[in-house]
């Protein structure tokens, strides 16, 4: 059964020519019905479907779409045509520690970035301890995150967004967390998780991590799917490209 | 609600991170209506003070259209930049955009009411009996929080795609100040004047918010229905266009 099933979807933002967005020039441009609007298409009829398990890496380069594709599986983004249906509880890791603030304590973080993936507070609350010890930043918990590093941001927002079970987890870059010893702990964690029968979608230009995960790879480029089909030869073709 | 935890969290950052750094903290919601009213209340109490209606002390009178107006114009301010604040987020992770205005105008709202203890006091200093209306306060500040919601909803998306609108929002709430009967009473107004600032909601708000808590203010029934519904309209209204343009918006944050 697929978690993931994306069909024919479009996406097509408007972009203003010269990024103005001053009322005056908008009225100055209606007035003289300059055509100043342009549809910048950064994805165009993409199709394909993720099953239990299952993980699907995207490669591309910059502007390939690839973040554009993983907002759509996010439901940020509403694609502007197709559809796209993701089953189950979503864990976005696409930029990680998004919606901490500066001035809250790490576990006030830990709670809030819970809360807004949807988990419930109360087993959050019993499980902070647990998660900033896995980030090793047990010590800091009560104190605000400004006085944390960068990358024990990092290691506490990857802690919190991998504590429970999701069922489908997307990844952008963020396996590149840390120090070594981390990393190979958080990809031991993302490697329990696709166990534990998660769909993954991983965005990533590390191509040894590709090989590693991915069961499945997809190649964008301008907004198309180029090539599908298994790592080995997707990455192959895109690195030979 | 699936999203009720969420907000609950959203209005204690909000109430309390303003003051994080602060010695007093949340003590500043107490003291800042009443700083401002005190410096109203030095400037204009020799002007207008001799002149409310029925007996009316003066500084409860203005602390009354302190509070009001706070509320109102950082209200609307806070919930209409909120979206745009936390554009990182919501480019992210799917929580409905909306909780953020609404999480705004429920800490506005809880901070209008932790006011109601300064203004009891003041009441009390210059000598004017709390009425037993009191507890309809409850009412008028539900009310204003709707407004607010529904303009800040509208607004969130005009501030994230022209960023001309929050300039002019500012020069707007600013002439909002002065027609609403703050620190003048009604009366000393022509007739003429009198409805042009009958005009303005916020006007109808602030005479039912001070009939409820004096003793000596009335206040017409025109106003109730003034005031019930223009909070309506503005929730239908905003959270309706908000809505129809957001998938257009997001794309911008």
């Amino acid at each position: 059964m697929s978690v993931i099933e994306v069909k024919n979807i479009n996406v097509t933002y408007r972009v203003l020519m010269n990024k103005s967005s001053s009322i005056k020039e908008l009225i100055r441009d209606a007035i003289k019905r300059k055509a100043r609007v342009i549809d910048y298409i950064a994805l165009q009829d993409v199709s394909f479907t993720v099953d239990k398990g299952e993980v699907v890496a995207i490669l591309g380069r910059n502007g390939a779409g690839k973040s554009t594709l993983l907002k759509v599986l996010a439901g940020v983004l509403p694609p502007t045509r197709g559809t796209s249906k993701v089953g189950g509880k979503i864990a976005p890791m696409i930029e990680l520690g998004a919606g901490f603030h500066p001035e809250m304590t790490g576990a006030e973080n830990v709670l809030f970035y819970s809360a807004l993936m949807g988990r419930e507070v109360k087993g959050v609350k019993e499980r902070t301890p647990a998660i900033g010890e896995w980030a090793g930043v047990t010590d800091h918990m009560d104190f605000p995150l400004r006085t944390f590093s960068s990358g024990m941001v990092a290691r506490l927002a990857f802690a919190t967004a991998t504590d429970q079970h999701s069922d489908v987890l997307l990844v952008d870059e963020v396996l590149s967390v840390g120090d070594s010893d981390f990393q190979a702990k958080s990809k031991a964690r993302i490697q329990e998780i696709i166990n534990n029968g998660a769909a993954v979608v991983l965005v990533s230009h590390d191509m040894r991590a590709v090989l590693e995960l991915a069961t499945r790879a997809i190649w964008l480029e301008n907004g198309h799917v180029k090539m599908i089909g298994n790592p080995e030869e997707v990455v192959a073709a895109y690195e030979a490209n | 609600m699936k999203y009720a935890q969420l907000i609950r969290l959203l209005v204690n950052r909000e109430l309390t991170l303003r003051y994080k750094r602060s010695v007093i903290g949340i003590g500043w919601t107490l003291l800042n209506p009443v700083l401002t009213s005190a410096v109203l209340w030095v400037i204009f109490s020799f002007v207008f003070a001799a002149r409310l209606p029925g007996q009316q002390q003066f500084a409860p009178y203005l602390m009354a259209g302190v509070l009001l107006t706070t509320f109102f114009n950082q209200g609307v301010l806070a919930s209409a930049e909120s979206i745009a604040h936390n554009g990182a987020v919501l480019s992210k992770i799917y929580v409905p955009p909306q909780i953020f205005p609404i999480a705004t105008s429920i800490a506005g709202l809880l901070n209008f009411f932790i006011g109601m203890i300064p203004l009891a006091l003041v009441c009390a200093i210059s000598g004017q009996m709390l009425s037993w209306k009191f507890p309809l306060v409850v009412l008028v500040g539900l009310c204003l929080a709707l407004l607010v919601a529904g303009i800040g909803l509208v607004l969130s998306i005009l501030f994230i795609r022209f960023d001309d609108t929050r300039n002019i929002v500012n020069v707007f709430l600013m002439i909002l100040i002065y027609v609403t009967p703050v620190f003048y009473p009604l009366t000393i107004l022509g007739p003429k004047l009198q409805v042009i600032i009958q005009l303005n909601p916020l006007t109808s708000y602030l005479e039912i918010f001070r009939w409820a808590f004096s003793n000596n203010a009335v206040v017409n029934w025109v106003d109730w229905v003034y005031m019930f519904s223009t909070s309506l309209i503005s929730i239908a209204v905003g959270s309706r266009l908000f809505r129809k343009y957001w998938p257009r918006t997001v794309a911008m944050l």
